[in-house]
């Protein structure tokens, strides 16, 4: 039976100068994008990262797979993005005096081996053809459990302001689990005694989550270092932003080195866009109150789990998809 | 001896039509230079069919089919299903050695250039793109993966027939326009042209062209090829450099 297939006629002429001289070619992700485009998406994730101050990396990656970059190349490229913001940041919170940086290399260490895992885990599920279900299912989990528990935490807090009650004393320092496990060590600034163990496992299981998703982690290790640890919240954010630029440094190198599929033009391009977002982004953060702050957080982040559910519930339009593998040349 | 003797003639018949006509083909450049503002190319296809003494009227006059094929690689093409309340790829087939960019230009459509036969001799047309299918495979659903590949390839402009792609300038002189898109991969392309007459072959030629990074663009994927390691040294060196940058201009404090 010979095979008909429908011929498709596509006779366009010449539409490449009507497309301007804004396209910018990506060698690694052998594509070209505007450079607008791609400065507005790196500022708009500055901008939130500025407001929030988290990394942003939960919406860049997803963003940059929106807009056709291939996956991989989306994922490792976020982690120039996240490297190069939280410089920016952790040089604030430090010289702010907002930093434990012992606490921050503990969980640096065990961020490391989990980065690394993270890579080889990423690198076999490229080749496996499994790297996109894995990412997908990732983040909807990820996005969808965090989420929910910041929105019911900020909402109750809210509520509880609005009818007039005292907030809950956060309570620091004390016995707690943490400290049951050998290896103790005392954390002046954050105020604990606790084991190294639950730490370096912390630490490990952001850089591994990190390093798969192209996420920074910061709205996890947060909540973690808050609610498990009950660090103190002044140093929290600064002491994420240290483990982050550590993580994401090592994760650019590693990914680099190993699938190779970082863009550098692509990163360069986001920084600059990200760096001015950011700026503005702190500012309009500084108007929010707490609880505000989280339930729009959380709200954002709800949103994006969504997105990711919805392309896992919702019937696709097209059942079929197609990945391209260049032979070596 | 029949059938030798029907071979015979048609060798004769190959050799005689051989030096009637000749066909030669120059393309507008031979080296596509990818480089920051790269949006893709257009490459132009002249073709000049030369006539000699020996080479007979031909009422119906001239056709032309003509075969952009890009540099080859492997495409999966991955079917979604329903798995309780969520789609995940079901099924997959996998084809090795695809040109990742294909272009049939014809200067009318193939099927009335030509009969079947001698299309599928020189494999002309999109129904020669992918090879046929192995026995064992489920025909209906392999049908179904084809026509997928087929659909999203040309939706990406990676795969394009155009019946009315060669336009003759003059009886034996035509051109015809390749369009590539900037996604269309680095690599060797080659355009395989095919001078036909009353239904038969006359001639064929062969011309290519290269496409590649140039400049910038070529250091930067060439380092992240060839040296992983200080790429991604300097990578994280430009990440730090550019936020502690941002960190001294927009200081507050």
């Amino acid at each position: 039976m010979p095979y008909e297939p429908t011929p498709s006629h596509n006779p366009r002429p010449s539409e490449g100068e009507a497309r301007g001289a804004m396209q910018l070619y990506l060698p690694i992700a052998e594509l070209s994008l505007n450079l607008f485009l791609l400065l507005g998406m790196g500022s708009a994730i500055g901008f939130i990262s500025g407001l929030f101050g988290v990394g942003g990396g939960f919406l860049l990656t997803p963003l940059l797979i929106f807009v056709g970059i291939p996956a991989p190349v989306a994922v490792a490229t976020s982690s120039v993005h996240l490297a190069a913001s939280s410089v920016t940041s952790t040089l604030a919170y430090w010289r702010r005096n907002a930093l434990d940086l012992k606490l921050g290399v503990v969980l640096t260490a065990g961020g490391l081996v989990g980065t690394l895992l993270g890579v080889i885990f990423f690198n076999q599920m490229r080749k496996l053809g499994h790297l996109d279900l894995v990412i997908t299912i990732s983040y909807v989990t990820l996005l969808m459990s965090v989420g929910s528990l910041m929105f019911v935490e900020s909402a109750g807090a809210a509520l509880d302001r609005h009818r007039g009650r005292p907030p809950k004393p956060a309570t620091t320092g004390g016995v707690h689990w943490a400290s049951r496990f050998p290896l103790r060590v005392h954390f002046e600034r954050s105020k604990m005694t606790v084991s190294l163990i639950p730490l370096i496992l912390l630490g490990a299981a952001i850089g591994f989550v990190g390093t798969v998703l192209g996420i920074g982690g910061g709205f996890l290790v947060v909540p973690a270092l808050i609610y498990l640890f009950r660090v103190p919240t002044s140093v929290v954010v600064g002491t994420s932003l240290f483990q982050i630029l550590v993580t994401m440094c090592a994760a650019t190198f590693f990914h680099a080195s190993v699938t190779q599929s970082v863009d550098i033009v692509l990163g360069l391009t986001l920084v600059v866009g990200g760096v001015i977002g950011a700026q503005f982004g702190t500012r309009a953060g500084q108007a929010l109150k707490g609880e505000q702050f989280r339930l729009l957080l959380a709200l954002l982040i709800l949103i994006v789990g969504v997105r990711f559910a919805s392309d896992l519930v919702i019937r696709p339009p097209e059942p079929y998809s197609i990945t391209l593998q260049e032979l070596e040349r | 001896m029949i059938r030798l003797g029907a071979l015979l003639v048609a060798i004769i018949a190959a050799c005689v039509s051989a030096r009637g006509e000749d066909l030669i083909v120059a393309l507008s450049t031979r080296d596509v230079a990818i480089t920051s503002n790269y949006t893709g190319a257009e490459i132009t296809v002249f073709g000049l069919i030369e006539r000699d003494a020996r080479a007979v009227a031909r009422p119906g006059g001239y056709d032309i089919v003509a075969h952009v094929r890009g540099p080859v690689g492997e495409v999966v093409v991955q079917r979604k299903g329903r798995f309780g309340p969520i789609w995940l790829t079901e099924n997959r087939s996998r084809y090795l050695s695809v040109p990742l960019f294909f272009s049939v230009l014809s200067s009318r459509p193939i099927k009335e250039i030509t009969d079947e036969t001698l299309r599928a001799r020189l494999k002309l047309g999109l129904e020669y793109y992918l090879p046929p299918i192995p026995p064992g495979k489920e025909e209906a659903e392999e049908h179904d993966f084809r026509a997928a590949l087929l659909r999203l390839r040309a939706r990406d402009d990676a795969l394009s027939v155009n019946e009315k792609g060669i336009d003759f300038i003059r009886p034996n002189l035509f051109s015809a326009h390749v369009r590539l898109p900037a996604k269309a991969p680095p690599g060797l392309y080659v355009v395989n042209l095919t001078l036909l007459a009353g239904g038969v072959e006359l001639k064929s030629a062969q011309a290519g062209f290269v496409v590649r990074k140039a400049g910038f663009d070529a250091f930067v994927s060439s380092s992240a090829r060839y040296e992983p390691m200080w790429y991604g040294f300097f990578a994280v060196l430009i990440a730090i450099s550019l936020g502690y940058l941002a960190n001294l201009v927009f200081r507050r404090d």
